[in-house]
């Protein structure tokens, strides 16, 4: 196997292409910590002619707040340092440090964690309860996805063969609201979530005037949790509004059973987990 | 027992928290595991798996493989010069490579030896394999139907055992008061950090050396040499560093370092094993899925007047150590408790599943959750309180156990109870279901969100293999002319501390700083065949050979010291690293000295001795009698918090108090009950191996939930000393006992937090969550 | 690919194949086989490697990011026969069974301790929530930690206890 580094966007892209010509199979790397176990996983076969290695590129590492309060996080941006912000929104940070392990969050990128597209990915909800656009890159030029859109199935993204994901943008209402993330596993330490949900809300007030809340590992992609926001819209905080909020989104959820958890549990965790982060990003809203 | 006056005096190591003699080289990195061992021209091997549970094996094609760059050879099973099999207990029934049938999916097939370990692996993946599948029997249910399929000749019956004591129907007759009710166990997997890996060298003088992660090298050296058909004493098994076993690494150490010697031997170089996780799960044996029947009678007073269980374990593919599980779990049934009438029928039966062998337990946690539980059903249906039960039923010194042998001494169950008790303290905050919430009790926001309980459990674990099997242990000690000495044991240390319990005793019995004893690794060439390290058996069995070796060695010193002190020997003492008059402490020599004149006077200063664990009166018609040396009594209490919302629970306390007889060493003691907890903790609600369709589909780290640092247990471990005559200065093991006590008391914790029964292990978040969602 | 990195404060110069495992290159290429490997998936941290201070999983690492790194393995801990305090520490306490958990704990441990020389427990925890380690029950090896801290700690005369016992 082949290992390129690549310096630019640009060259990322032309790495890819020129491979691509040549036909020989390639696979962008960030962290490397989906891909390596994918590739140990197949010892037959399977293994691409080369790997194209992002992490280092500047543009991809870039972390910056416009003055408007607009955020953009670089795609290899690791997730400790998402982890570790305070100044990002709290699910974000939240869904970051709910990944493996310190050692996995010190290779592991954003990026690699949405192009993943695994349902049960922690930082998904949240990009997606914020708002968040992902910015695309590929020889035709760029463009841009609402993270809703990205995923297509479970490891399937709306990505064509070549395509970069640059960054993830945030309009400033993602920092302007108040956002929690919640998860549970088998375990506590190094749990793989058997369901994640995350939640984003501005309130006016007291009141919840706009909300999203979305839930991952319930279905084939990230789902939002729209009977959930119907009804939270417009009202003020109350633990009996999060308990019919838990009641919506454990009903329009669709988990499947499977060796991480029975479908009837994933329902229950979805409203004790949408209540627990609807609590969380409520507290002290007047 | 042995007639030994158990010895209660001051001691100057055995007791004293020291550290791991053969510590450094662990944090340093300079130890060596069997991995990381490195020869010239070394190849690597991987087995090709079957991938089926069960089926006739038509033909295994290696072409496909030895076209492969990288690839040397394929081994099949007509190149194994021996038997081709493998076992515990003759007549042995696991094949090294399958030939003719496939009897779980993780099969050995065939052996590809390749240049590195990914080229080994690419080429046991590209041997072709016809298998033609047959309808796998997955289930206990199955197995027994007399229409079954038969897996092995002999039927699917592996291994079944009745104990007989007094007459249950009439026990029954005279209760006032039964329960019963039914239990369920899933596999678990060891888990042990460290694969299973193993590098065979030939040695160009007719001899084979195998270095191996394994738990009994002499197991593997007769074996390995049955299978290469050679002479035992042409084979020499040396065993490296090994990273945690709990009975784990026995079976498939067998099976790889045969492997590999036949590969090393056959190509003339050295061939290395290493599993990777997922073989390492699939391929080697599991702890016994159970199901246990049981019912319990007792008088209004609580007094225990009969027990019956019915025990079936699910024993996979192989016979493995299904046998003395099977007996295990029989006759510690009926707990550590005085029940006149007991009747026990256990029985394993072969599936076409991965093969269940020795976990630490042996057979007994899975009995333990279901005596437990049935004591707490028990102590519900009469009111009383589960403690009170426990302490109205324990045995005394005197009393028979299930077996009906009698121990006179160090039987400290009674005092792990008061111990408990005493430590206790007020139960956990909160309401208990039936009562609702009293006003404060509970976080804001809370709701009744939390549930609290308090769980106890008691147990008995059986020391040494006893009747079980042959339970002797040699062991040498040699002492330099410096005042050092070498010992040697032929049982091995995992992780357990066993090296450094030696090191203790051959210390206090030679006066000497334990800086100045060395404990060699097992090397088969250099002990005597000391049996299996299994049944906590160690410390007891081991450290009295050690014992008897290292005072004939003082007893040379003395009679040395005595001519130089001119003094009968009997009134040399040897301490502090000298022989010292016991009248008169000041007159003394160093050791180094007496040792060197020791040698040049001729008195011999190495000497190899033998423990043996007496004869044993027992009938194995009725599994009454004397079975074991000792026991050790433990009871465990653990306070919990349920989330009712999403199941998760958090153990608030945790106390293990366990009868010891005599703390060797306080640091490997609470060492041994911290980690043997956290497994039983697992078992109870963390670890389930998932089959569906005779595959495992949690074969890795991710999905099968092994504990982390943030589910560990807040474990206190209390410690009563009532010395055993079977071990030395009064010892008795506790590797196994901690588990059986952690699961038990959390069953019946998570029992009494949420007032309901669940009676499958592990009680998963999803269970309790399910539950209780079901109750609202 | 032309690697070179700093090993244990030494530089080291190669030629290796940048997709290999940083796993391999350092138990087969350099004889470093400190470093354990008990998953090869991420899962388990006993092949834990410090790289720029920052614990990873060498097993999921590939050898070209090593490029222009500097690499602490457990083989690099002591200065020649005196052991790191957490080395000690870990003997004292007992945290050490098998031991074959213990080098990626102790590299987890020292990148914690690197960053935060007085830890909270939970701090410890979340610190080695990717090092499994099934013998000791993982208390002893809490403590251990601990131990070490507060060693470290008494050279400005303030003791994690103290600090706590304080509030
Ligand atoms: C032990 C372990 C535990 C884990 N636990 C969790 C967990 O709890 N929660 C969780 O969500 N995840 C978990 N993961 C998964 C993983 O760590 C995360 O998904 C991580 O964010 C992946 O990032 P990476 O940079 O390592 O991705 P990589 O492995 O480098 O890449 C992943 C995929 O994305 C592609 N890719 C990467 N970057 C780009 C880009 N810029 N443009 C286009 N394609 C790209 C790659 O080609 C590859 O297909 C775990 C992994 C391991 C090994
Ligand atoms: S071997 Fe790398 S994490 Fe397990
Ligand atoms: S000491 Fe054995 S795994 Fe930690």
């Amino acid at each position: 196997m082949e290992y390129l580094i690549a310096g630019s966007v640009e060259e990322a892209l032309r790495l890819m292409g020129g491979l691509d010509e040549q036909g020989r199979s390639a696979r962008y790397v960030a962290g490397g910590t989906d891909l390596a176990v994918q590739l140990a996983g197949n010892a037959a076969g399977g293994q691409p002619e080369a790997l194209v290695d992002v992490s280092g590129i500047p543009e991809l590492l870039r972390l910056e707040r416009a003055p408007g309060g607009a955020l953009s996080i670089g795609a290899a941006v690791r997730l400790e340092t998402l982890a570790r912000s305070a100044d990002l929104p709290a699910c974000l940070s939240q869904g970051a440090r709910a990944i493996g392990s310190p050692q996995i969050r010190a290779l592991g990128t954003l990026g690699g964690n949405l192009c993943n597209a695994s349902p049960c990915g922690d930082t998904l909800a949240p990009v997606i309860a914020l708002g968040g656009r992902l910015v695309l890159a590929s020889v035709e030029g760029r463009r841009e996805v609402p993270a809703e859109e990205f995923f297509t199935g479970p490891k399937a993204t709306v990505l064509r063969p070549g395509e970069l994901l640059v960054e993830v943008d945030f309009g400033p209402a993602a920092l302007a609201g108040r956002s929690a993330f919640r998860m549970i596993g088998q375990r506590e330490g190094q749990a793989i979530s058997q369901v994640n949900v995350a939640v984003w809300l501005l309130a006016e007030g007291g009141r919840m005037a706009e909300v999203r809340a979305a839930a991952g590992s319930v279905a084939p992609t990230p789902v939002r949790l729209a009977a959930a926001e119907k009804l939270l819209r417009g009202q003020a905080w109350s633990q009996g509004l999060g308990r019919e909020a838990g009641q919506a989104a454990a009903e329009e959820v669709r988990p499947i059973d499977d060796v991480r958890a029975p479908a009837a549990y994933r329902r229950l965790l979805t409203a004790a987990l949408l209540r627990e982060a609807l609590a969380e990003a409520c507290e002290g809203v007047q | 027992m042995s007639a030994q006056p158990v010895n209660t005096g001051e001691l100057a190591v055995v007791g004293a928290r020291v550290r791991k003699v053969d510590g450094r080289e662990l944090v340093t990195g300079q130890a060596r595991f069997a991995a990381d061992l490195r020869f010239p021209g070394l190849l690597y091997a991987s087995a090709r798996r079957a991938g089926v549970p069960a089926g006739k094996l038509v033909e295994v094609d290696p072409s496909p493989a030895l076209r492969l760059p990288g690839v040397v050879a394929v081994l099949l099973a007509r190149d194994i010069p021996g038997p081709n099999l493998i076992g515990i207990l003759p007549p042995f029934d696991q094949p090294l490579l399958a030939a003719g049938e496939v009897r779980y999916e993780g099969e050995s097939l065939a052996l590809a030896v390749g240049v590195s370990r990914e080229e080994a692996r690419r080429g046991a993946a590209a041997v072709r394999a016809r298998i033609e599948p047959w309808e796998p029997i997955l289930t206990v249910e199955q197995a027994l139907d007399p229409a079954a399929r038969r897996i092995h000749p002999g039927g699917n019956v592996t291994y079944s055992k009745k104990l007989v004591k007094g007459d249950v129907a009439q026990g029954f007759a005279g209760a006032q008061v039964v329960v019963e009710n039914t239990y369920q166990t899933s596999f678990q997997e060891h888990a042990y950090l460290e694969p299973e890996a193993v590098v065979a060298v030939p040695g160009g003088d007719g001899r084979i050396t195998v270095y191996a992660s394994c738990q009994s090298p002499f197991h593997l050296r007769g074996h390995i040499a049955a299978n290469l058909g050679l002479p035992a004493s042409r084979v020499r098994v040396v065993q490296a560093y090994t990273g945690g076993s709990f009975g784990g690494k026995d079976d498939v150490a067998t099976e790889i370092g045969a492997l590999a010697a036949i590969a090393a031997v056959r190509l003339g170089v050295p061939v290395m094993i290493a599993h990777e996780r997922e073989e390492s799960i699939i391929g080697s044996n599991l702890r016994h899925a159970a199901r246990i029947r049981y019912r319990t009678g007792a008088l209004r007073d609580g007094t225990l007047v009969a027990g019956e269980a019915e025990i079936l374990l699910d024993g996979g593919a192989y016979a493995s150590e299904s046998p003395f599980v099977t007996m295990k779990a029989m006759i510690h049934a009926a707990g550590p408790y005085r029940v006149p009438n007991v009747r026990v029928e256990s029985t394993t039966v072969y599936t076409n599943k991965t093969y269940c062998g020795a976990f630490r337990g042996f057979g007994v946690p899975q009995v333990t959750f279901a005596s437990e539980s049935q004591m707490d059903e028990l102590a519900a249906a009469l009111g009383l309180d589960p403690l009170e039960l426990r302490r109205r039923n324990a045995l005394r010194p005197g009393e028979g156990t299930a077996t009906g042998q009698v121990f006179t001494q160090s039987v400290g169950i009674g005092r792990t109870i008061e111990r408990v008790a005493e430590k206790a303290g007020p139960r956990p905050m909160g309401p208990k279901p039936a009562e609702g919430p009293p006003a404060g009790a509970q976080p804001a926001t809370d709701g009744g969100r939390y549930l609290y309980g308090r769980g106890v459990a008691c147990l008995l674990q059986g020391i040494s293999n006893g009747a079980e099997g042959i339970d002797v242990v040699g062991a040498s000690v040699q002492m330099a002319q410096d005042g050092s000495a070498l010992v040697g044991v032929g049982l091995t240390d995992m992780g357990q501390g066993s090296r450094t319990v030696f090191a203790q005793v051959a210390a206090e019995a030679l006066g000497v700083d334990i800086t100045r004893i060395t404990v060699r690794q097992v090397d088969t060439d250099a002990v005597h065949d000391s049996g299996p390290t299994v049944a906590s058996r160690s410390t007891t069995v081991g450290g009295t050979a050690v014992l008897k070796a290292a005072r004939e060695v003082a007893g040379s010193l003395r009679s040395m010291a005595g001519l130089m002190l001119k003094c009968p020997p009997e009134a040399v003492r040897l301490a502090e690293g000298f022989a010292m008059l016991e009248a008169d402490p000041q007159a003394r020599i160093p050791l180094a000295e007496v040792a060197t004149a020791a040698y040049w006077s001729g008195f011999p200063l190495m000497h190899l001795a033998f423990s043996r664990a007496p004869d044993a009166r027992f009938d194995h018609e009725t599994h009454q009698g004397d079975i074991y040396i000792a026991y050790n009594f433990g009871t465990h209490l653990m306070d919990v918090r349920v989330d009712r919302w999403t199941g998760k629970v958090k153990v608030l306390r945790h106390l293990a108090a366990h009868d010891v007889g005599r703390v060797v060493n306080p640091l490997g003691l609470e060492g041994q009950v911290e980690g043997g907890s956290l497994i039983g903790f697992a078992l109870a609600h963390l670890e389930r191996i998932d089959t569906e369709g005779g595959h495992i589909r949690n074969a890795n780290f991710a999905d099968y939930a092994v504990p982390s640092i943030l589910d560990r247990l807040p474990t206190e471990t209390l410690v009563v000393e009532e010395p055993s005559p079977a071990g030395p200065f009064g010892a008795k093991g506790v590797g196994e006992p901690p588990v059986a006590g952690a699961a038990a008391a959390f069953a019946n914790a998570v029992a009494d937090a949420t007032g309901l029964r669940f009676t499958r292990l592990p009680i998963t978040r999803a269970d309790i969550a399910a539950a209780l969602a079901k109750e609202v | 690919m032309q690697l070179e990195f700093t090993c244990n404060g030494r530089p080291v110069r190669m030629q290796a194949d940048g997709s290999m495992r940083a796993l391999d290159l350092l138990r087969d290429l350099l004889g470093l086989t400190g470093t354990k490997e008990g998953c090869g998936r991420g899962e388990c941290g006993a092949c834990t490697i410090l790289v720029d201070g920052s614990p990873v999983n060498a097993c999921l690492l590939y050898a070209a990011k090593l490029q222009g790194r500097a690499v602490l393995t457990v083989e690099g801990l002591a200065k020649g026969e005196v052991l790191h305090p957490l080395q000690e520490a870990f003997l004292e306490e007992g945290a050490v069974q098998c031991g074959y958990c213990t080098p990626g704990l102790l590299l987890s441990s020292k990148a914690l301790l690197d960053r935060v020389p007085h830890p909270t427990d939970p701090e410890i925890e979340q610190a080695l929530s990717g090092n499994l380690c099934r013998c000791t029950g993982y208390a002893k090896i809490l403590k251990a930690v601990q131990r070490a801290a507060d060693r470290a700690g008494r050279g400005d005369g303030t003791s994690r206890r103290g600090r706590e016992a304080g509030r």
